[in-house]
């Protein structure tokens, strides 16, 4: 097969060099050079300097290897910078790859991964057909044979134990269209047990966002952070984590003189680059957030207009905030008052400030508490809404955000409809199925409308007694499509979860861990892998951390038998028996289901986020243009013909039908722009008022709606709910609705049709009516410091599960044990009794984990990638020298790291170093494919195991699941460290 | 005259490593052969910084001048290749780098070296440019698309500049003087002798 | 009592210390990582080379920055060609004006007719073996010092670089006899190379290479004892920095290769310069001298004029003419 540049068969000829050559001879190189521009490129690739004026020239000078190469462009998959992947496809093959100096979000930059993703494609390693476990050996099979068997074998679980017994777990990866239909595939199965990464990355940052202001999202973008003066990274990493970014925050910094501010425990490569670093203890986010805040409120530099405006429960943080005084702070945090009393004035009075994050807030049992905590810090200053400010959440895979949105989720069905009845009545109109047929493809209809299981318990789902699973049966079959088991905490555990299933079937272009550690429990039988191809083997849309859609092409054909995942996910509909239904409105050719058509189903439902702007047409002619958007602004020139005034990739929400042409909105909230030119308000989401008690036992009715704030140019100044036709008619404007536009809205709700609201009239009409008078179609209320209804309302500081610190657990302790999400959540038993036994003097240590910049997630896939394993051959671990030499452990040197619960252990390398503090210790969580020291590799199907294998981080974490969202605790746990 | 240089602004590298990853793929240099590399000085303390380093293509290259066979040569744009049909894998040049450039394949007989490898700036070998055996020994010739080189050109933080001598200089003193610190350009005086004052 | 109070004070002070040592880590935490960065030249002026963490198993690959190659290129460009050229070209020059001068050392009692066994097969198999494999090793290293000044320009790029590449396999794979030969000339010769008193009078004789004088001496004479020293110690001096080189990073850094090669070359350029030497005594230089090392046996005439105190041995050994083989000439005579 010919796959790498080198195997060409004939060498083109024909470059521009030989014709120049021809013509001119006696040119030599350098006025060649001097012709094509050379210099130009180099001042390209700086960035201080503006881009237009010295434009590269045009790559029309391919030499003779790359004559005849068609570009492709396509979405890096390795984090959610999103940035543009330039292929050079020839004779079906992908032989190189180009800077693509016209994404404004990448500007021709690439990390280690985006710079190397054209291996993945032509990885030797990967799988080629379908295989199965068969008396524990791997057996090829044809795609036929798997789909059959695997289909049957559903079908029976489904009918002894019911359709909540499969677990339906989708990947970050998949295209939009992809995770959409992934959703829809369980919806029509009859289930919520679907769920991807978002749950152990950003799940709480999700739900703490979207409880707060309106939207589970980045405000901002990487690129409006340019803007701020003040930027403070409150766990993450992105020098590592997003690399890409990071030419944004640096510049940034530069041309604002900002303040770049990290607080973290590990001097990490990003603090590196800070100029101020604050180390502070693992699993204190909310202690560092309210010490900053009683500087603030003590200082009196709280942004009183802001609060008064656009803020809901402010006194309620103030009663909480005063429980944390400099002394507090500094005996929980080890963080010197002096030292946040400078960070918090800064954040507080050099403006704006962003304030960043990522896994370091979120992967805690505090994490929807810490993300809460976070954007309070933000509202008290008034950060929220500007541009330069807001919470820049960055998150990891290239999708994982839109999986988000269009609902790969337990607790939502598409678009963050929810799961109550109006809900899935929405999605049968827009799928054009009968309500009361998705209602008897479930169990029952209180299931239907029950939040599925996290995945990050799927293990003990399958494994608990049956009677603590709240629904009809354990889980007994997991279908994988794309998603990493060792990016799951706790693995001796879940050894037992894949010991005990009946049926689990790997979809993804790797076998995984899944498929290694599934032989390591013992199984023999029973397993399936389906090879699945890479992201650019398929085209779709992608969304960006910052809630951009970026479409991107098919660049090479699926490989081998490789298929893509609408393909699969079309062949099992078809085999299950639903596919005439599930495709209805959706053009499917050679069992593959047209991307184009999936996003523009989606277009028709999606009217609550926004996503119902962004046709693909508009998302083809984004990327066909991108060189017209501006950097700082991502805004096209208003006069461009196909683009104009659009900002890049059309960030959600995207108000209106396509042809309404809403820009996009850049930042969140911001009242400083007209909502056509991407303006907004908070989200009343959660009523109009709120009946507070007072002390004396009275009580009164608070508003929710905004005070005297509004976005530019609205035709209501001040704050309003969300637009139904009722409000409409009481406005006056329903006049404005056409007739069209009324027969939809009627036909929704023939009962009542003044109930329709803007979310559910599938016509876009009363959006476009309320657009029109500068109105946000979703209203214009308070953003919530007190979120009542979430487990901690009022952001708490409780201890980690495990934590070194059990003399503060008392005073701390995490919240009492619950069934959350069909699962007991017995975390605060957990915790005493890891106090009760001394836990903490066994295991010293605090564990932390986190991303190098050379592999991604599980890491099977980058440690394949022989560009990229070369860089990072060993599983290790960093500790510090004063504990190393405690220890006598050496630099280098192998160790075992022992963990809190299961006798765990792993093996692996110490890298002893000064980036952690003294009785702290950090992993990187993408190893896998060793197991408590032994080495799987002779379990992966032959040729197919990736080039470096390792422990697992997660073969030491422990118990501990956030009670809004199940996110697991990686981020905080307990270990001790012996030489080797 | 055009002067090709490689310019690591260190307070904006990050050791993401796209740089030594474009390499490999634009070129496909095997495993165990490191063009380029990033280097990390005082990792994990404060005032750690990260270098991106490759052959620099020095003024008075010392790995031309130590060369037994003379297989160096330095093209009109600076740049300084080499000629693997006539290296005989000696390992002088390794010796009098001050960069660590050289690369060699171990081939065969105890681990010794087989034909030197480095960076070339993207600018291939001796052969036809863009010629299939030049790609095959030296990798792609970019130069000769009027490309730079993809290392630089993918640099995720604008970091590491490609490009003349004199414009990335200039580059580098704008980024200073706008910024307000700088630490220097790594490894200038040694390969060529000059420091950009900042 | 003051010196108790000086207790207190002293104590006092290192208590305070004490504290201060342990709130380091605090004020640690407050730091700019901006402003405190790493300087290039300031590291140079401190170590004169640079050196940093990499991921890569490759740790030599840590190595940042090394000016000091710029020192070992002047070694090998400047100061060995010198050191090589005058080494050689002066042993050569002196060789020549010595023979024209005063020629071949005769045997002054001419031949005996007689002789005596001086290597055996094994002795001269191993001299030999060494000798070949020197002259290769010679050549070929030579060539890498003065071939691209002096043959290149004659044969040009590509016939100069093919046998530049067949000179450095032959140099790599030689050395393993090579080196062994040496080790065998160690252990085989040892016993009669141990200095002593004759080698002073011998010396002071100037080991009568002039005039007509013998001067004393047993089965190896100061002039072959400083030869063989020069061969054990030469040969494994170039025999060790060579593999140093041979081998990269097996147990070395740059800056030990660089040494290796500085030892290896300015040891091998002398060494060449003394195996000239020895060459020439070994052949137009001394009447009767190869024969040692070609048949093995020498004239009892010249065992007695260079090795009188060996060829004394000898004959106590076995007496005057027991088992010695009566030459055919000795009849003729």
């Amino acid at each position: 097969m010919l796959i790498k540049r080198t195997h060409q068969h004939s060498p083109r000829q024909g470059s521009v060099v030989e014709s120049l050559a021809g013509q001119a001879s006696g040119l030599d190189r350098r006025s060649f050079l001097r012709k094509s521009g050379v210099a130009g490129g180099a001042l390209a690739a700086l960035g201080t300097m503006p881009l237009g004026s010295v434009r590269k020239a045009e790559a029309a000078m391919a030499g003779p290897l790359t004559a005849g190469a068609t570009i492709r462009k396509s979405i890096c998959t390795h984090c959610a910078v999103g940035c543009t992947v330039t292929a050079e496809v020839l004779n079906g093959v992908w032989i190189g790859q180009e800077p693509s100096w016209d994404s404004p979000i990448n500007r021709g930059s690439h990390c280690a991964k985006g710079a190397s993703v054209r291996e993945l494609v032509h990885s030797e390693r990967r799988l080629r057909y379908p295989m199965k476990l068969v008396g524990g050996q791997w057996t090829r099979v044809s795609w036929d044979t798997a789909i059959n068997e695997i289909g049957d074998k559903l079908q029976a679980v489904r009918e002894k134990s019911g359709p909540d017994s499969v677990y339906w777990l989708g990947s970050a990866k998949m295209t939009n269209e992809g995770a959409y239909l992934f959703r829809k595939l369980g919806a029509f199965w009859g289930t919520n047990n679907t769920d991807h990464q978002a749950r152990i990355c950003h799940s709480t940052t999700v739900t703490g966002v979207a409880n707060t202001w309106g939207y589970g999202a980045m405000t901002n973008s990487y690129n409006d952070i340019r803007n701020a003066k003040t930027q403070v990274v409150l766990g993450g990493n992105p020098a590592e984590a997003h690399p890409v970014s990071l030419q944004h925050l640096l510049e940034g910094k530069e041309l604002q003189k900002a303040n770049f501010v990290v607080i973290d425990p590990r001097l990490t490569r990003t603090a590196a680059h800070a100029t101020e670093y604050v180390r502070m203890r693992p699993g204190t986010d909310i202690p560092v957030l309210y010490g900053m805040m009683w500087h603030i409120l003590q200082n009196g530099w709280e942004d009183k207009e802001f609060i008064r405006q656009r803020v809901y429960g402010f006194d309620d943080i103030k009663k909480e905030v005063e429980k944390w005084p400099p002394e507090e702070v500094e005996r929980v945090t080890g963080i010197p008052g002096e030292q946040l009393k400078r960070v918090a004035k800064m954040f507080a009075t050099e403006k704006p400030a962003t304030l960043i994050w990522a896994m370091g807030q979120t992967q805690k049992t505090v994490g929807t508490a810490n993300v809460r905590a976070s954007c309070i810090a933000l509202l008290m200053t008034g950060n929220v809404g500007k541009a330069g400010a807001g919470a820049n959440i960055f998150r990891g895979h290239d999708n994982v955000q839109g999986a988000t949105d269009v609902g790969l989720d337990i607790v939502t069905l598409p678009f963050y409809y929810g799961l109550a009845e109006g809900a899935w009545k929405h999605w049968s109109r827009v799928w054009e199925v009968d309500y009361d047929f998705l209602k008897s493809r479930f169990d029952s209809k209180q299931i239907m409308e029950t939040p599925g299981i996290p995945l990050t318990r799927w293990f003990e789902a399958v494994t608990l007694p049956k009677d603590q699973v709240a629904q009809k049966d354990n889980v007994k079959a997991v279908f994988v499509q794309g998603h990493a088991s060792n990016s799951i905490t706790r693995i001796p555990e879940s050894l037992n979860g894949l010991k005990a299933l009946e049926l689990l079937v790997i979809a993804d272009p790797h076998p995984t861990t899944w498929a290694s550690l599934a032989v390591e429990a013992g199984r023999k039988d029973g397993v399936y892998i389906l090879p699945v191809a890479t992201q650019f083997e398929c085209k779709g849309s992608r969304v960006a951390s910052n809630r951009s859609l970026q479409w991107g092409e098919q660049i090479v054909k699926p490989i081998f038998e490789s298929k893509d995942d609408l393909e699969v996910i079309y062949l099992m509909a078809k085999k299950l028996g639903f596919a005439d239904q599930m495709f209805k409105k959706i053009k499917v050719e050679n069992n593959l289901p047209e991307a184009e058509d999936v996003l523009r189903e989606m277009n028709r439902g999606s009217w609550s986020t926004g996503y119902c702007g962004q046709s693909p047409e508009r998302l083809k002619a984004h990327m066909k243009n991108q060189a017209k958007f501006d950097m700082l602004t991502m805004r096209a020139p208003k006069d461009d013909p196909e683009v104009g005034g659009d900002y890049y990739g059309l960030p959600w929400p995207c108000w209106g039908s396509p042809e309404v042409k809403h820009p996009g909105t850049p930042l969140l909230y911001n009242t400083n722009l007209h909502v056509m030119d991407g303006g907004g308000t908070f989200r009343p989401r959660f009523g109009i008022e709120r009946e507070e008690k007072l002390p004396d036992g009275t009580s009164r009715k608070v508003s929710l709606l905004a005070d005297g704030s509004y976005s530019l140019g609205s035709g209501i100044q001040d704050g309003y709910p969300e637009f139904t036709l009722a409000s409409l008619k009481k406005l006056g404007w329903d006049s404005e609705l056409t007739e069209a536009e009324m027969a939809v809205i009627n036909k929704i709700n023939p009962a009542n049709p003044d109930a329709v609201s803007w979310a559910l009239d599938l016509s876009g009409g009363i959006q476009r009516v309320a657009l029109a008078h500068g109105c946000v179609p979703y209203g214009n209320g308070k953003a919530r410091m007190n979120a009542f209804g979430l487990p901690d309302p009022i952001p708490v500081h409780r201890e980690p599960i495990y934590t070194p610190r059990v003399d503060l657990v008392a005073k701390y302790p995490t919240l009492p044990d619950a069934k959350q999400f069909r699962m007991p959540n017995i975390g605060f038993s957990v915790q005493k009794a890891a106090v009760e036994k001394g836990i903490a003097k066994q295991f010293p240590l605090i564990l932390s984990s986190g991303r190098l910049v050379e592999y991604e997630g599980g890491g099977e896939e980058t440690r394949t990638n022989p560009w990229l394993a070369e860089l990072q051959q060993d599983m290790f671990i960093e500790i510090n020298p004063a504990d190393a030499a405690e220890r006598g452990v050496k630099d280098g040197g192998w160790v075992w790291v022992t963990g809190a619960e299961n006798n765990s252990r792993a093996r692996m390398k110490a890298l002893v170093t000064e980036r952690v503090g003294k009785g702290v210790a950090w992993m990187p969580f993408h190893f896998g494919g060793w197991f408590a020291g032994k080495d799987l590799r002779g379990n992966y199907p032959k040729g197919t195991d990736p080039i470096v294998l390792g422990e697992s981080a997660n073969t030491i974490t422990t118990y501990g699941y956030d009670p809004a969202t199940g996110m697991q605790e990686p981020k905080v746990t307990l270990c001790q460290i012996a030489a080797a | 005259m055009a002067r090709m240089k490689f310019l690591c602004d260190a307070d904006r590298c990050i050791e993401c490593n796209a740089c030594v990853t474009a390499c490999k793929n634009e070129h496909e240099v095997p495993w165990g052969i490191n063009r380029r590399r990033v280097v990390t000085i005082n990792d994990g303390k404060p005032g750690e910084r990260s270098i991106s380093m490759a052959c620099m293509h020095c003024t008075d290259a010392p790995c031309a001048a130590v060369c037994p066979v003379n297989c160096f040569y330095t093209t009109a744009d600076a740049v300084v290749l080499h000629s693997k049909d006539l290296c005989i894998g000696c390992g002088y040049c390794f010796y009098a780098c001050p960069f660590g450039a050289p690369q060699y394949p171990k081939v065969g007989n105890f681990g010794s070296r087989g034909k030197m490898d480095k960076c070339t700036y993207c600018a291939g070998g001796p052969e036809a440019d863009g010629s299939k055996e030049e790609y095959a020994k030296y990798g792609a010739n970019r130069l000769a698309e009027g490309k730079l080189p993809l290392c630089a050109e993918m640099c995720s933080t604008k970091s590491l500049l490609a490009g003349d001598g004199e414009i990335i200089a200039q580059i580098y003193k704008e980024r200073v003087m706008k910024r307000g610190y700088g630490s220097g350009a790594w490894g200038w005086k040694t390969a060529y002798r000059e420091t950009i004052e900042s | 009592m003051t010196s108790f109070g000086r207790f207190i004070r002293l104590a006092l002070g290192a208590w305070a210390l004490l504290l201060l040592v342990s709130m380091a880590p605090a004020s640690a935490q407050q730091v700019n990582p901006t402003a405190s960065s790493v300087k290039e030249q300031q590291l140079l002026q401190e170590l004169n080379r640079i050196q940093g963490r990499v991921s890569i198993p490759d740790q030599r690959s840590g190595v940042l920055e090394q000016p000091q190659g710029r020192e070992w290129r002047e070694f090998r460009n400047v100061t060995l060609r010198w050191i090589g050229g005058i080494a050689i070209l002066g042993t050569i020059a002196a060789i020549v004006i010595f023979y024209l001068t005063v020629g071949m050392v005769r045997l002054e009692s001419g031949r005996s007719g007689r002789t005596i066994v001086r290597f055996n097969a094994f002795e001269r198999f191993v001299h030999w073996l060494t000798a070949t494999c020197f002259i290769v090793l010679a050549i070929s290293g030579l060539n890498i010092t003065f071939g691209r000044p002096l043959l290149l320009p004659l044969i040009g790029f590509e016939a100069f670089s093919e046998w530049s590449q067949w000179a450095k396999y032959a140099h790599n794979y030689l050395s393993f006899p090579f080196t062994l030969g040496v080790v065998l000339i160690f252990l085989m010769w040892i016993g009669g190379n141990i200095p002593n008193k004759v080698d002073i009078e011998w010396a002071k004789r100037g080991g009568g290479l002039i005039g007509h004088d013998h001067p004393p001496a047993y089965r190896f004479n100061a002039g072959q004892k400083m030869i063989y020293w020069i061969v054990v110690i030469g040969g494994g001096l170039v025999a060790a920095s060579g593999y140093a080189l041979m081998f990269p990073f097996y147990g070395t850094g740059i800056e030990g290769m660089q040494m290796a090669q500085i030892v290896h070359s300015i040891v091998a350029v002398l060494f060449v310069a003394a195996m000239i030497g020895h060459i020439y005594i070994g052949t137009i230089g001394m009447e009767g001298a190869f024969e040692a090392m070609g048949s093995g046996e020498v004239d009892v005439n010249w065992a007695r004029e260079h090795h009188s105190l060996w060829l004394d041995e000898q004959k106590a050994r076995t007496g005057p003419n027991d088992g010695q083989p009566q030459p055919a000439t000795a009849a003729a005579e």
